[in-house]
């Protein structure tokens, strides 16, 4: 038994850990700032999709898997503009505006798979892709067991990481997090106070969207070489139980979204060894399980931000 | 104007109707009859089996046989009407691609009784199976097996042909579902492994999702890291997460269904391949020919030209020819019966 747990946790099940974790922290941060700021965005899923269609797009285009990077986030934020304009200008219920988004993403990656590699299934492989530019910190990769995981990694998985401590910052520190909160909170004593409910919405929507697509480019371009449809497979869904299982906070969602990308690792690595001698579809629902029980514990201690999901206009007095 | 329009618009539908039963019965006689195919989720351009069977219809089109038609599901939800409409639309025979359609299109079979439906992938129970109703599915243990002996042999023989094999005499699978089509592959291919190569460590992982290249990749990653040095997908858009695993870690993967060496051609070392396209085809002609029977469950093989193991294009070179004999030895003796290739996990006394 110690044998095979000593075979299980290994150095390399904490990397599988960080790159199963790195698309769902960059979905489960858009969900942060946006419910923060007042948005419900189920939408992460198709936004991730549509980043991750034009990254491998821009990349192969052009040859440059970072002008692909750049592609994949701009894509994310392009389409959640159109997400916030239906949310916010038009008044939409987010849910439903959300799912329309899920839904769009899927066909329209359909779609231009057919204009511009005249074939569905999977695009063409790029001649680079960002796992190339693998980069070792020095010193911080030499720490035993983790230093590796989190400091010997690749460029979006950098970027995951640094998004988590930005958004910290920016909350407990910026005008643009006191912002978002208030927003988020409060909408009217925002509005009172002279600054704009429906610009900080957006911004906070198309800040996600970035990060969005920063993590559908990390599927096409940094972890494979190439789009396959419904390549998210579900992630932006997981970001969302992420986010509320950490307590809509950056950390805590991180947290979450590592507990999440660790027990997907150990389930796929445990099956491999043939540890526990039990039918493959328990662990299969194990994931899922464990964002069960972590909602049903987590959350009695948290609270979602008091106007998420609620309309907002000056004229409605703010509801 | 409302009104006006609304009978405008009811007069059109009117001359619609009337319109087209007056052309149809000229039109019939001479024209083919129609085939149509509804593909899986995963839709046309999975490179695999919905390619596989509308190159078949396509096929028969050109010869004649049927005029074909093709209506693509993009969610599981979308199987009954497009099994249901097809049948509305005229078609003669419709084909269901998929295992995970099988209850709904023996619905769609009740329903339509003066429609052939031919179920792929699917095995029906035959007390129960309509009788406009046939299952066609594959031996897919027979594809299994071929591979298994090719990765047997190169992890342990020849391992030092190739960098990218080691010595720790362990291969892999990566499996999208645990479905049976899915299972006969495995069977097989842990059969012929362990026919030539006793000793081999067979290791599988289940990734849960024919979609999720990222998981496909990670599971593999897995396998190498517990010594696998060739991995067999068996596991639709999540086995190309097994080929970026196999460039990436400079390791040998196997294709599935079809010969997937353009995905990565340094690192696919053969496929395993399942010809959806002549069995669609066949189908089809005796549809043409009036001799196509329901109610029954067809299985193609090895035997019938459905299966196959596609050539090891750029490592022709590292594969002796002692594995291309022994590949070449059980073919005979499946087609002649000599070789049994199980077709599941409990034949081979493994619990799943």
């Amino acid at each position: 038994m110690m044998e095979t747990l000593a075979a299980l946790f290994t150095p390399q099940l904490v990397e599988a850990t960080v790159r199963l974790a790195a698309p769902v922290i960059l979905a489960a941060m858009a969900a942060v700032v946006c419910e923060r700021s007042g948005v419900t965005n189920i939408a992460m899923e198709g936004i991730m999709l549509v980043g991750a269609f034009f990254a491998a797009l821009v990349a192969w285009y052009t040859g440059s898997p970072w002008l692909g990077l750049v592609g994949g986030a701009a894509a994310g934020a392009l389409y959640s503009l159109f997400f916030a304009w239906a949310a916010i200008s038009l008044h939409f219920n987010h849910v439903v505006a959300g799912a329309i988004m899920n839904i769009l993403a899927f066909g329209l990656t359909r779609y231009l798979m057919m204009v511009a590699y005249g074939r569905q299934g999977t695009s063409n492989a790029v001649a680079r892709t960002l796992h190339d530019y693998k980069t070792a910190i020095p010193v911080l990769s030499d720490i035993p067991f983790i230093g590796k995981a989190f400091f010997d990694q690749t460029p979006i998985v950098y970027l995951a990481l640094l998004s988590v401590v930005a958004w910290a910052w920016i909350f407990k520190r910026t005008r643009l997090g006191l912002s978002i909160e208030a927003s988020g909170e409060y909408p009217m004593a925002l509005e009172t106070m002279g600054r704009s409910v429906v610009k900080t919405r957006y911004t906070a929507v198309v800040l996600g969207g970035v990060m969005c697509g920063l993590a559908g480019a990390f599927l096409s371009i940094e972890n494979s070489n190439s789009f396959t449809e419904g390549m998210t497979d579900g992630r932006g869904f997981i970001a969302l139980a992420a986010n509320i299982a950490g307590g809509w906070r950056p950390v805590g969602v991180f947290l979450a979204s590592l507990f999440f990308g660790f027990v997907d690792a150990l389930q796929l690595r445990a099956q491999g060894l043939g540890v526990i001698d039990l039918p493959s579809e328990l662990f299969l629902v194990f994931p899922y399980v464990a964002t069960i029980a972590a909602v049903a514990g987590l959350v009695k201690r948290s609270r979602p931000p008091a106007a998420v999901g609620k309309d907002f206009s000056v004229e409605g007095g703010g509801d | 104007m409302k009104r006006i329009l609304a009978i405008a618009l009811a007069a059109c539908l009117v001359a619609v109707s009337c319109s087209k039963p007056a052309e149809k019965p000229a039109e019939k006689a001479k024209e083919p009859p129609l085939v149509a195919m509804t593909t899986d989720a995963n839709g046309l351009g999975d490179g695999s089996f919905n390619d596989g069977v509308w190159a078949g219809l396509q096929k028969a089109e050109a010869d004649g046989l049927a005029k074909a038609k093709v209506l693509e599901s993009h969610a599981m939800t979308d199987y009954v009407p497009n099994l249901s409409g097809l049948a509305e639309d005229g078609a003669k025979l419709v084909f269901g691609v998929g295992f995970l359609m099988v209850e709904q299109i023996q619905e769609a079979a009740k329903a339509h009784p003066e429609t052939f439906y031919a179920g792929i992938d699917h095995t029906y129970f035959m007390d129960s199976i309509p009788a406009n109703l046939i299952g066609v599915s594959y031996k897919e243990q027979e594809a299994g097996y071929l591979a298994g002996i090719v990765a047997g042999q190169m992890t342990k023989e020849f391992a030092k042909n190739s960098p990218k094999l080691n010595d720790k005499n362990v291969i892999g699978a990566v499996l999208g579902m645990d479905i049976p089509p899915v299972e006969r592959y495995l069977a097989g291919y842990i059969a012929g492994a362990k026919s030539v190569n006793p000793g081999v460590d067979v290791r599988y992982i289940v990734a849960g999702s024919f979609g999720d290249r990222a998981k496909g990749k990670e599971a593999t990653i897995a396998l190498i890291d517990q010594g696998a040095d060739i991995v067999l997908q068996i596991a639709g858009l999540t086995g190309m997460g097994v080929i970026d695993a196999a460039r990436e870690r400079g390791i040998f993967a196997i294709g599935a269904d079809v010969d997937q060496n353009a995905a990565a051609p340094e690192f696919v070392l053969t496929s395993a391949l399942k010809g959806t396209t002549s069995s669609a085809y066949v189908t089809i002609k005796e549809l043409a020919a009036g001799t196509l029977k329901g109610g029954v469950n067809r299985v193609f093989g090895l035997a019938e030209g459905s299966i196959d193991l596609a050539p090891f294009h750029q490592h022709d070179a590292i594969v002796p020819q002692s594995v291309k004999d022994a590949v070449a030895k059980a073919k005979a003796g499946i087609v002649d019966g000599s070789v049994k290739v199980p077709s599941a996990l409990a034949d081979l006394g493994i619990k799943k």
